[in-house]
């Protein structure tokens, strides 16, 4: 960051923080995802935080900051482990674009090492469970909350609604996909009867939430969440295409399905199935939509490019899905 | 014919064997991400190149079950291929024979544990 904006958000942070002598003592880019940039503060009195803030193009259908940061604070006050969130900025006159101030948190996310380390988490068992909890504390987050009012309705069918809103994603792309369509109508068949929409996380799986050798230090990336079936956590989770090639672990390539279930509580496993499905073709979609930036050049980059290649895997698995859900 | 050997995917091939054994070792390992997806462009590229051709038999089948792609689409979301309408078999044939020669291509491991 250069100085004069540096120099903008110290000014802030004081004001904020209310500590008219802190300093920025050092400020580096963090490993960020494709929409957003994090930023490492070390700030003066020992206090390490992170500054969240947007890319340049983002995703439609991701939250701003702002709401990203009302989510964050609902779920540290249900007691999911979640960075704390410090102070919101929703002036672009101090750095350009809003952003967000937390408690900055040690520990792995990258999925790869995850489901490769029999470790992290505590141990493969352990660290399920513990994700398992995890869904279960942000699944008491209930409407009607004003403070999250920019989540919309609550819809009175969770899967009708999966189903209405993949729907309209497609009729937006530019071409059509016959196999994701055949997926949504087998979903439509087999809707099961709606249940009452809870907070959704809807990115929870490994590469999202961050641990140590001793188990979870945060969920992190709460950008999508919505009103939906509780399910859809758990399907997005332990669906196949998030599993990071470690297919046996059925609990996102580390652990197994068995204790995520015990570590959540009260689990219906036909609707996490549905939920599985239904991932794959999520996934396949925003990998279509991420190939589509590149492909209209609004962001010529090869690896928005290489997503778009991922989508005939996800159409085979969901061909296969489809097929042995129909024969049983 | 005409054309100078050695041909295209012959380049692809050998260009991406040097990319993968002389200069990946040698690059420093925040770069390593970037080579492997410029070394898994160009074997997605090599693949392309070398499949024959498979769409003006799919296009045919589909046009002859509900016309162009976008139609086909659109009756599968009516549910006229549902299991047990008449032509739900050919259908799923087809989305398996059309993905199939998708995944040759994008993500030939896909179809090794299908």
């Amino acid at each position: 960051m250069d100085e004069a904006p540096r120099a903008r958000l110290t000014d802030w942070l004081r004001a904020a923080s209310g500590d008219a002598a802190l300093v920025i003592e050092k400020m580096a880019l963090l490993s960020g995802g494709a929409i957003q940039q994090n930023w490492a503060l070390d700030v003066s009195g020992g206090r390490a935080w992170v500054l969240r803030t947007d890319n340049a193009a983002t995703l439609a259908v991701s939250h701003g900051r702002a709401q990203e940061y009302a989510l964050l604070r609902a779920a540290f006050a249900a007691g999911v482990t979640v960075p704390e969130p410090l102070f919101l900025c929703e002036d672009v006159a101090v750095t350009g674009a809003p952003f967000f101030v937390m408690r900055r948190v040690a520990g792995t996310a990258a999925a790869h090492r995850v489901v490769k380390s029999d470790t992290l988490g505590g141990g493969r068992d352990a660290c399920v469970r513990a994700l398992g909890r995890e869904l279960a504390r942000i699944h008491t987050i209930t409407p009607p909350r004003p403070d999250l009012s920019f989540l919309g309705t609550p819809p009175g069918d969770p899967y009708l609604a999966f189903i209405r809103d993949q729907r309209a994603a497609l009729d937006r792309q530019r071409n059509p996909r016959p196999v994701l369509e055949w997926g949504l109508r087998h979903l439509e068949r087999t809707a099961p009867p709606p249940v009452p929409p809870v907070l959704v996380h809807n990115d929870f799986r490994t590469g999202n939430v961050m641990l140590d050798e001793s188990g979870v230090t945060a969920v992190l990336d709460w950008e999508f969440s919505v009103w939906s079936d509780p399910h859809a956590d758990l399907g997005w989770l332990c669906a196949k295409c998030w599993r990071f090639g470690n297919d046996a672990q059925e609990a996102g390539g580390i652990g197994p399905r068995a204790a995520l279930y015990e570590g959540y509580g009260q689990v219906d496993d036909t609707r996490v199935r549905w939920w599985e499905l239904a991932a794959h073709i999520r996934w396949a979609s925003i990998a279509v939509d991420q190939a589509e930036r590149h492909i209209s050049g609004v962001e010529r980059n090869l690896e928005l490019a290489l997503t778009g290649h991922m989508v005939p895997g996800l159409e085979w698995e969901i061909l296969r899905m489809v097929e042995a859900r129909d024969a049983a | 014919m005409l054309r100078e050997p050695p041909e295209g995917l012959d380049l692809l091939a050998t260009a991406r064997d040097v990319l993968l054994n002389e200069l990946l070792p040698a690059l420093p390992p925040d770069k390593a991400f970037a080579a492997r997806m410029v070394a898994n462009a160009m074997a997605i590229a090599g693949r392309e190149a070398a499949q024959g051709a498979w769409e003006p038999d799919v296009l045919a089948r589909m046009t002859a079950l509900a016309g162009a792609p976008r139609a086909f689409a659109a009756a599968i979301r009516t549910g006229r291929f549902d299991p047990g309408s008449a032509d739900h078999a050919q259908a799923a044939a087809l989305l398996d024979d059309m993905t199939r020669a998708r995944c040759a291509v994008s993500a030939p491991r896909a179809l090794g544990k299908g």
